[in-house]
């Protein structure tokens, strides 16, 4: 993989970044990184997690400062050292956190990241400025909504217009699809070119090829801290090559799909009429009908927040049912997790450090809990039987665990997910309950984990899956339940269906499946 | 641009506490108390070399030494009676009157048996008692916070009044010796019913010896045991407890009772050892000081014995400060107060 020569210098270019470099502690992040941004054009980042993009991102908007290296903006030596220097140079950031105030209306949002003029908020002729704007680079939104009745998407309408109001040339955006439904993220990228028409030169940090194969004109792949390749034409590469670019090797596709056992095959986990309240008091689930047979793995699709991770929780045991069942073969689930784990459930929690990392633990005993009273010797516990064990969860998974002596809150995000989907996935089970498996994995491991959930499927369980990653859905799932607001809004088969139809789905659009003919009829016969 | 100023501290450069690095601090902490003190009492004109002088002579003597080793019994006791619910993420305040009720339930049995069965038979009585007693007094507590999610820490605290009123009730009228000049207080315990001395005409006795047992039976429970590991884990993430299918409120409830049967010994152990009567103030503040002690070792049973020694041996030289230093009584407290919050403040690191 040879650097390509870049079709821009640092003399034309918008932003052009030489040899930077950035420290923490031992850690190099960014190691000797060199980047330019053309007037007028989309550059996707590429990389694993890990590779330094976020940490370059941060060192160009004046976030985190290099150890080494120069910035150059219009092809001169810019001293960017705070956020606000970033910004008065032209350089605007959209981060993966939308940073708005929910309570306050979109033009108090945008009035908060202007400059100050004076002390009078003149709030009608910003109004007007702000629906011009939108109107001129496609990026509906309402001035006088409140920033807390807007969806997900219309909120990243909002960072952008605030970053581009505030006078930003170059526009970076973090990872700005993963919490978007497809049709938004092709409205997205529709605003994108829109900008691109204008002139505006943007940066998209992206793990997804396919999104980099959409948008980009140029692409840069980091990897380890370092540039592998640099400036370079996204059609003159193959997505083997590009992978190979961001992983150091390749990495094999996944078998194919199967046919998910039928309607006549007895279901191992049956919900029925399942009505969940939410932490915050409101109704999480409503009315969920949902079998999982032996033998399938069914994905679960949705916006963030529709009740997803509510599902995976009554289904463990660990929520209680406002209304109807939950049914574990016989056993009916209902708030404890003893019952949940005894019937042979596991599940790979939504927020690990929550919900399954104790504090000053080893990696050893973490393993232990998976089964305490399977490794019981007298009063005490047979931590050689526990070793033995782990050993073997460690051998089937082959995920590279951390050392069984490390201390798990010590661990690094992906290093702790390895350890639960060790411990989860390494022994045979019923039922797999899997929230974001790959959650901070590199692709390789995610390409593991992936292999993991469907050899627990081949091996008779049921498996469930949710993730944000359509791709991922559809490449793993039997049958892909999606949520909207709490309430299942189809079971579709991922043959038979496309992207668009679950989005549709996703985003509560009535009788959106109809384009596909299959959805809404597949889910009601399978279910 | 090669400049490094303030920069965001990344988690990977997160500050990793281990042993290796936390004993000298331990040993920075325990020294640096004695210099902070030594300031206090220059304040006050005295001369910090000769009062710290004057306080371990006061120790060397033999009679001392006993009353610090018998202090220090109690105490283990006391502290253990905290270390053990606060394995499983619990407060403890209430050791205090735990070791009342202990003590109660102690006499109460005692003093019915004592002149009717065998010494060691009334002995026995006495001990599962005092247990039983103070494990069902910490045990409200623990029930309290299951059933009505009150917090232990003010409950138990709370209950400490109730059950030294509880004692003065007793000790007021129904048990109050007749011969005892009006005095509020119970009759004298029976020699035979009480704990064995080790040197005739001495004071330390085998409360000691019961004290050694339950500290290295807690350290079996804590770290060889199912239980002791669940508690941990309870103590750690209880969610995360939750989730792996452990019985949290079982693990909470025991592990309350546990401790409120320890200082329930205390009570035992300084009722039929030292003091062979109930009288007012007699607890002498031990659940309190056994609070500081267990929150001196991190809750670790066997630095909690060093801690209660150095709290006992603080303790005694008290007299030490007052008579030869002319400090007042109440500097004895400071001492304490400046040893657990320099050690604290040097060995815990906060949790982000």
């Amino acid at each position: 993989m040879t650097a390509v020569a870049a079709p821009v210098d640092s003399a034309t270019a918008l932003l052009s970044v030489r040899n930077l470099t950035c420290r923490f502690g031992a850690v190099v992040a960014n190691d000797g990184v060199d980047f330019d941004v053309a007037p007028g054009e989309v550059h996707a980042v590429l990389g694993e997690n890990g590779a330094g993009k976020s940490t370059l991102m941060k060192l160009i908007y004046g976030v985190y400062r290099p150890d080494a290296g120069e910035l150059r903006v219009d092809g001169v030596p810019a001293a960017i050292d705070s956020p606000a220097a970033a910004r008065a140079a032209g350089i605007g950031m959209v981060f993966q956190d939308l940073r708005l105030i929910p309570a306050f209306t979109v033009t108090e949002n945008i009035a908060l990241a202007l400059p100050g003029r004076g002390v009078r908020f003149q709030r009608r002729a910003l109004s007007a400025r702000i629906a011009e704007q939108a109107r001129r680079y496609g990026l509906p939104v309402h001035p006088d909504a409140l920033v807390a009745h807007l969806s997900i998407g219309e909120r990243q309408r909002v960072e952008i217009l605030k970053v581009l109001m505030a006078g930003a040339r170059l526009l970076i955006l973090d990872e700005p699809t993963s919490v978007l439904a497809p049709q938004e993220v092709d409205a997205l990228f529709a605003a994108v070119r829109a900008l691109r028409a204008n002139g505006l030169s943007i940066v998209i940090i992206t793990h997804k090829l396919a999104e980099a194969r959409a948008i980009a004109d140029r692409v840069t792949v980091l990897r380890g801290g370092r540039v592998v390749l640099r400036n370079a034409d996204p059609a003159a590469h193959t997505d083997a090559e590009l992978v190979e670019a961001m992983v150091g090797r390749s990495v094999p596709g996944l078998a194919g799909h199967r046919q998910p056992p039928g309607p006549q095959v007895a279901p191992v986990v049956r919900l029925r009429g399942v009505d969940v309240t939410g932490d915050r008091g409101a109704p999480a689930l409503r009315a969920i009908d949902l079998d999982l047979r032996p033998g399938e793995l069914v994905g679960v699709a949705g916006v963030a927040g529709s009740g997803q991770r509510e599902l995976c929780e009554v289904i463990l045991g660990e929520r209680r049912v406002a209304a109807g069942s939950v049914h574990i073969r016989d056993v009916a689930v209902h708030g404890r997790p003893r019952q949940a784990l005894a019937a042979g459930a596991v599940g790979v929690p939504e927020d690990p450090l929550t919900d399954a990392v104790v504090p000053g633990l080893t990696v050893t005993e973490h393993l232990a809990l998976a089964d305490l009273g399977a490794v019981r010797r007298g009063l005490g516990i047979d931590w050689r039987a526990v070793a033995a064990d782990a050993a073997r969860r460690e051998e089937r998974a082959g995920l590279r665990m951390a050392a069984g002596d490390r201390v798990v809150a010590e661990l690094s995000g992906g290093n702790v997910q390895r350890v639960l989907l060790t411990r989860a996935l390494g022994a045979p089970a019923t039922v797999v309950v899997a929230a974001y498996p790959s959650r901070g994995l590199d692709i390789a491991t995610t390409r593991r984990t992936q292999e993991l959930l469907l050899e627990q499927r081949d091996a008779g369980a049921a498996v469930l899956v949710v993730s944000e990653d359509l791709d991922e859905l559809l490449a793993i799932s039997d049958r892909i339940a999606v949520l909207h607001n709490g309430e299942l809004a189809g079971i579709v088969t991922p043959a038979t269906t496309d992207r668009y139809a679950i989005g549709q789905l996703m985003l509560g659009g009535d009788q959106a499946a109809g384009g596909s003919g299959s959805a809404a009829a597949g889910g009601s016969d399978l279910r | 641009m090669t400049d490094t100023l303030v920069r965001p501290a990344p988690e990977q450069a997160k500050i990793v506490d281990n042993r290796a690095k936390m004993w000298p601090r331990v040993v920075v902490a325990v020294l640096a108390a004695p210099v902070i003190f030594g300031a206090f009492a220059a304040v006050k004109g005295v001369d910090p070399l000769a009062m710290y002088a004057d306080m371990a002579m006061s120790l060397v003597d033999p009679t001392q030494a006993q009353t610090v080793l018998v202090r220090a019994s109690v105490l283990v006791l006391a502290a253990l009676a905290v270390a053990v619910p606060a394995r499983a993420g619990l407060l403890n305040v209430g050791g205090e009157g735990q070791i009342v009720i202990g003590a109660v339930c102690a006499a109460g049995v005692g003093l019915v048996t004592d002149q009717r069965l065998p010494g060691p038979v009334v002995l026995t009585l006495m001990v599962v008692a005092a247990m039983v007693g103070g494990a069902a007094w910490a045990g409200i507590a623990a029930g309290l916070r299951l059933t009505v999610k009150v917090n232990e820490a003010i409950t138990t605290l709370l209950m400490n009044f109730i059950a030294i009123d509880i004692m003065l009730l007793l000790i007021y009228d129904p048990w109050k010796d007749a011969s005892g000049f009006g005095q509020p207080a119970s009759r004298p315990l029976e020699d035979t019913a009480r704990l064995p001395l080790f040197v005739p005409g001495g004071t330390l006795n085998t409360g000691i010896v019961v004290a050694g047992i339950a500290l290295v039976a807690i350290w079996w429970l804590m770290s060889r045991t199912g239980w002791g590991f669940r508690l941990r884990v309870v103590g750690g993430n209880p969610e995360a407890a939750r989730r792996a299918g452990l019985r949290v409120g079982t693990l909470l409830v025991t592990s309350m009772l546990v401790g409120g049967a320890l200082a329930g010994l205390a009570g035992l152990v300084h009722f039929a050892g030292t003091e062979f009567k109930l009288r007012p103030g007699m607890t002498a503040n031990f659940g309190y000081v056994g609070f500081l002690a267990s929150w001196l070792a991190l809750h670790r049973p066997l630095r909690v014995a060093l801690a209660a020694l150095l709290l006992a041996a603080i303790a005694m030289t008290g007299d030490s400060l007052q008579i030869d230093a002319n400090l007042p009584a109440a500097s004895v407290n400071v001492l304490m107060a400046i040893v657990l919050l320099v050690v604290l403040g040097f060995t815990r690191r906060s949790n982000k």
